[in-house]
């Protein structure tokens, strides 16, 4: 989120970002065995359809499938080498502070993503409102849909996540004070 | 070699609202972290690097969201076994898991219904909690179970 020193106004925030996405971007490497078996073997889960192939053949699926909350993983570039991202649309909406908190994130999956997809995703904003919280009576609140597609564009998945952005106690005083 | 007629599969017909999934426990050793790194690819130092937790004002380390998330998802998949399958995973992260910790994985029908093109549909309340914290992570999930005989 972009904090705005001075005048607010929300419903000029809300005119100009709501239903705003941004472009498509894809994973830099396709959907592959040996990340599900790291995630699988991080919480010890042996479900034959994330880890063997030939179980995986005889299914309705007919391949090893991930998951189905690694599909974001797939979608980025990961963590080596770095790539110098453009700046996240949610780092651009204006909000009254600067500081964050992912609340909560609901995934909805609509197909499985299997070895060699290759996933992209694109990132709308959904909502932005106001909602006071102890901390901040005019706390700003972001609600981001990611949504994945793969190489067909199917969509596969969707990531809603909610934000929650506030300012500092001595920011909410400053202006109580004001 | 397990085939996938060796795999029991749960069916939608069998389900019932109240009933418990059937839930497992992981313990978060040291190389647990480890684990969560490798498993997760997320390298940032409060969720390995103690002295770096500590400087941030946490009390010791702390399990990434990729974990957890990867936790609860195994309860649903290990319970839509091979035929179903998960449609939505909602969560909160509200509480820390730190190593030393043994997290619950849990979880209850809250119902079982048809959706308006007759899939098999349960939905579920499911958790992550542990000794120090209580329940740290609530969730709620959907998950499409086959019908006897598709």
């Amino acid at each position: 989120m972009a904090k705005v020193e001075g005048g607010y106004d929300i419903e000029a925030v809300r005119k100009e970002w709501v239903g705003k996405e941004s472009a498509a971007s894809t994973g830099r490497y396709p959907v592959e065995y040996d990340p599900i078996r790291r995630h699988c073997h991080m919480v010890e889960d042996t479900n034959p359809l994330f880890l063997d192939p030939q179980f995986a053949s005889e299914t309705r699926h007919g391949a090893v499938i991930a998951p189905p909350v690694m599909v974001d993983y797939f979608a980025g570039n990961g963590a080596w080498p770095r790539v110098q991202e453009a700046p996240r649309m949610m780092q651009m909406v204006p909000t009254r502070g600067d500081r964050l908190i992912n609340l909560n994130q609901t995934m909805e999956f609509y197909k499985p993503i299997k070895v060699g997809d290759r996933i992209s995703s694109r990132m709308r904003i959904a909502d932005v409102y106001e909602k006071g919280i102890r901390l901040d009576p005019r706390a700003v609140w972001i609600v981001m849909e990611t949504l994945m597609t793969n190489q067909n564009d199917e969509l596969v998945a969707m990531i809603r996540n909610t934000l929650l952005t506030h300012r500092t106690p001595e920011e909410v005083a400053a202006e109580m004070g004001a | 070699m397990v085939t996938k007629a060796s795999v029991q599969q749960r069916y939608w017909e069998d389900v019932r609202e109240g009933d418990e999934l059937p839930g497992y426990d992981l313990f978060l050793s040291e190389t647990k972290v480890a684990e969560q790194v490798s498993g997760s690819q997320d390298f940032y130092a409060v969720h390995h690097d103690r002295d770096f937790a500590r400087a941030g004002g946490h009390k010791d380390i702390f399990f990434n969201t990729g974990f957890t998330r990867a936790a609860l998802s195994r309860l649903l998949t290990d319970f839509a076994g091979v035929d179903g399958w998960v449609r939505r995973l909602s969560y909160e992260m509200r509480k820390m898991n730190r190593p030393g910790d043994t997290l619950r994985l849990r979880g209850n029908v809250t119902r079982v219904y048809r959706d308006s093109g007759g899939a098999g549909l349960v939905d579920i309340d499911l958790w992550v909690d542990n000794d120090h914290e209580g329940i740290a992570t609530p969730a709620t999930a959907t998950v499409e179970l086959p019908a006897r005989g598709s």
